[in-house]
């Protein structure tokens, strides 16, 4: 029989030890000890602060992603603060690992929704309005009715229309009928609208086509 | 005996919070009658009168019962030779990249997590030995793990049923079980032999971690019990527990990459699977 059993268990190599310099290395060491330290950094009651410090700077994906991973560990304004400008990045990767990692902290981040949908960047505000939807669906459809009612870029309104179709009740169809009219020399946009209204059991009288 | 009063929606909520803690698996309102029979039976066995005096038993863990109790929550029914095409993926493509920079002896490393009752490990091992040309050219370990300790037992124990082994043909059958009766099989002693198993919660790296790196882990039907966070964690400890260039066979229902970003998809005729890049591929 060639198949063997072994009896004591391996020594891991990645065994960094759960020992006080995990900051230091987070920030210092090579890229094999920064993703082991961020590892450790989350089973620590208090790592999340070293974790969000090191968040900005970090450019590997592994590690990027163990960071992400430990603050995810650490829910909390903190958590957020330190990931929501990684959602304005220029790399497609390192926003969706954001969103990923807001998203799976949806308390922490329902404080913070109001803000971040005011953001200047409409890209930002974008990608955004798809995060709404961890909220309660009550809340989540009032957050997207008020902003469709203040929004001025057409491509926001349609992803706030795209979330409102799954999340939103009849409380939103003011709101999207106040959207179809601002935006009324925009057939897709009013298109976006009926869906939606369709969606939410609203329909509107207006034809589609 | 009576049925012990349902849970409230705040007990309930403790409770899964509990479980959550424990072990990564999250169960929401719509899993309400799953753990209610759940808790119903551990209360039985332990003679709580009320949910108030079995939570106190279950948070100090008396007698073992947060085993008992996790043993109760997992999932365990599986059969020899499941989701088979992975098995031929692996020997007809993941060992033989695996193995392309191995010098005859080395070591081959493949990890069943979660192994339930032992039939994927056995699997593994009857597969390679039927279909693996080079399966003598090197020291193959398979070790086998589990959340839950009673499954480890019976895993341990090789014996199973008729079920389990509906997928096989009768002269695999002959060549690896000996039988006790008309509905249970052994599997032979040194097949049994050949499989070490331990105890693992994968959302714990103290407990992954100690595994060492191996060439294959096959992960099947586990994640999908996790939340986000748990999965990523889950993830993570996997990606420690791959030697640079290993992979990981997850269940035909689930994917990485809606995990993680860490692996490579790897394409074959027979499964899609996903690996852990070499050392300075990417990154």
């Amino acid at each position: 029989m060639p198949l063997i059993r072994k009896g004591a268990n391996d020594k891991s190599a990645a065994d960094v030890g759960a020992q006080g310099d995990n900051a230091s290395l987070l920030l210092g060491g090579d890229r094999d000890q920064r993703w082991a330290a961020a590892r450790t950094l989350a089973d620590y009651p208090d790592g999340g602060k070293a974790l969000a410090a090191a968040l900005p700077n970090e450019q590997d994906p592994r590690v990027r992603e163990a960071i992400l991973t430990g603050l995810i560990r650490h829910p909390g304004d903190a958590s957020v603060t330190a990931i929501l400008p990684l959602i304005g990045s220029d790399d497609a990767s390192v926003r969706t690992g954001a969103l990923d990692a807001l998203r799976a902290m949806p308390e922490a981040l329902a404080a913070r929704l109001g803000e971040v949908l005011a953001d200047p960047d409409p890209d930002v505000r974008l990608l955004v309005c798809d995060l709404v939807r961890v909220l309660p669906s009550t809340e989540a459809s009032r957050t997207l009715s008020d902003l469709l009612d203040r929004e001025t870029e057409l491509n926001v309104c349609a992803a706030a229309l795209d979330a409102l179709a799954e999340v939103g009740g009849l409380e939103a169809r003011p709101a999207l009928e106040r959207c179809a009219e601002r935006f009324a020399a925009e057939p897709f946009l009013r298109f976006a609208v009926r869906a939606a209204l369709d969606r939410i059991g609203a329909p509107s009288p207006e034809p589609r086509g | 005996m009576a049925e012990p009063e349902p849970v409230t929606q705040e007990e309930f909520g403790r409770l899964c919070e509990f479980v959550y803690r424990r072990t990564g698996m999250v169960f929401t309102e719509a899993k309400r009658y799953y753990v209610q029979r759940r808790v119903n039976d551990r209360m039985a066995a332990t003679g709580a009168t009320s949910f108030a005096s079995y939570f106190a038993r279950l948070r100090s863990d008396v007698k073992g019962e947060v085993e008992q109790f996790i043993n109760a929550f997992t999932v365990n029914e599986t059969y020899f030779y499941r989701e088979d095409h992975q098995l031929r993926c692996l020997t007809n493509d993941i060992l033989p990249a695996r193995t392309r920079d191995k010098r005859k002896g080395d070591p081959l490393r493949i990890w069943s997590i979660p192994c339930s009752t032992g039939e994927e490990p056995y699997s593994i091992a009857m597969w390679l030995l039927d279909n693996w040309p080079q399966v003598d050219a090197f020291d193959i370990e398979i070790i086998g793990s589990d959340i839950d300790t009673k499954v480890l037992e019976a895993a341990e124990a090789g014996i199973f049923g008729r079920r389990a082994l509906m997928r096989l043909t009768p002269d695999t059958i002959d060549r690896y079980f000996h039988k006790l009766d008309d509905e249970r099989w052994m599997i032979l002693d040194d097949l049994r032999q050949s499989v070490r198993f331990t105890p693992v919660n994968l959302v714990e790296p103290g407990e992954t971690r100690p595994h060492g790196q191996f060439d294959v882990i096959f992960c099947r039907n586990v994640l999908i019990y996790f939340d986000d966070a748990s999965r990523r964690i889950a993830a993570e400890n996997l990606f420690d527990n791959l030697a640079p260039g290993g992979f990981i066979c997850l269940g035909h229902t689930e994917s990485m990459s809606r995990i993680s970003p860490l692996f490579d998809v790897r394409r074959y005729a027979d499964a899609i699977v996903y690996q852990r890049p070499m050392e300075g591929a990417r990154g």
